[in-house]
């Protein structure tokens, strides 16, 4: 009687839960999350230059570099120099503009080349989207150029 | 007889060997909260209705001091960094100038190794016109340096 009394009291004093099913269940719930969400991507930064006021007396070492960024029905082309017309369409998921970049790469050398600075001068038609004008200068920038020229219609 | 009682007792409290989670748990919930707390104001400066272009050479953030940002949604209309505010809406390259020309100063009084910098969050589908405004105006107010927010990749 009195052994059965002692072991009663004993199981009453160490109750125990058992937490592997609780820790099943937050591992079902990670992996559910893990697979439905979505990876979000941060914003990042795409840095240019305008250049300063200040007249420099230095004469131009290189002839600058003109890009044109015309709106023409739904799309857009790209013309450098006047006259030659390059990408009128971006390529991939990536948006690159092959054409356009080969031709900043080239320019870039040539001005590294001649220990100048790459100069370009941009104009980008006001009525293009804001996704072309940042595809023109991510291929600036990935042709190491980062100051630029917003040339502008006057209003 | 006595040590086979003994032995059962040894026996029995070594089965009952047990980790206390509590302490573990405690820290796990101060983790979390402290995450919520901090993570908050990152996400409350940024206008949601701004849904910036993609470039792939876009580089991430490492200097966030100095920057003067401006929200364009995709009309002719220019939001300062507190885009709830009543008087956070812009209209005019006046406007622009003023405002730049203010934080400038704001900057400059802060801290005055910091270069006041342009940061501008254009959507994707506004039209370019207005982002030039923004540049104009920053420019006039002497702020030469443009950053442009960009997404390093498609969001889904």
């Amino acid at each position: 009687m009195a052994r059965r009394k002692k072991g009663m009291l004993m199981e009453d004093d160490e109750p125990a839960l058992d937490i592997s099913s609780l820790i099943d269940v937050c591992f079902l719930l990670l992996i559910y999350f893990l697979v439905t969400s979505t990876i979000q991507p941060r914003e990042q930064d795409l840095p240019m230059t305008l250049p300063s006021s200040q007249k420099s007396d230095a004469p131009l070492e290189i002839e600058p570099m003109l890009i044109a960024v015309k709106k023409t029905g739904s799309g857009f082309s790209i013309v450098v120099n006047k006259n030659e017309v390059l990408d009128t369409s971006v390529e991939g998921e990536r948006r690159k503009l092959p054409l356009l970049f080969e031709s900043l790469t080239t320019y870039s050398n040539l001005a590294n080349a001649n220990d100048t600075k790459p100069l370009v001068q941009l104009f980008i038609d006001p009525l293009v989207e804001q996704q072309t004008a940042m595809d023109v200068l991510n291929c600036l920038k990935g042709a190491g150029i980062n100051s630029v020229t917003f040339s502008q219609v006057a209003k | 007889m006595a040590s086979d009682k003994l032995r059962a007792l040894n026996a029995k409290e070594e089965k009952e060997a047990e980790m206390d989670m509590s302490p573990m748990i405690d820290m796990v919930f101060l983790l979390l909260i402290f995450f919520i707390v901090v993570s908050s104001p990152m996400i409350v400066k940024m206008d949601p209705e701004v849904k910036p272009a993609v470039a792939f050479n876009s580089t991430p953030a490492e200097d966030k001091n100095g920057r003067i940002v401006i929200n364009i949604r995709g009309e002719d209309e220019y939001y300062k960094v507190n885009f709830n505010d009543p008087d956070a809406k812009m209209v005019s390259k006046e406007e622009i100038k003023e405002y730049v020309e203010a934080e400038v100063k704001r900057i400059a009084a802060m801290n005055s190794e910091y270069t006041p910098k342009l940061h501008l969050r254009g959507h994707k589908e506004a039209l370019f016109e207005y982002s030039q405004t923004a540049i104009a105006g920053a420019a006039e107010a002497g702020v030469n340096q443009i950053i442009f927010s960009v997404y390093p990749f498609a969001a889904k």
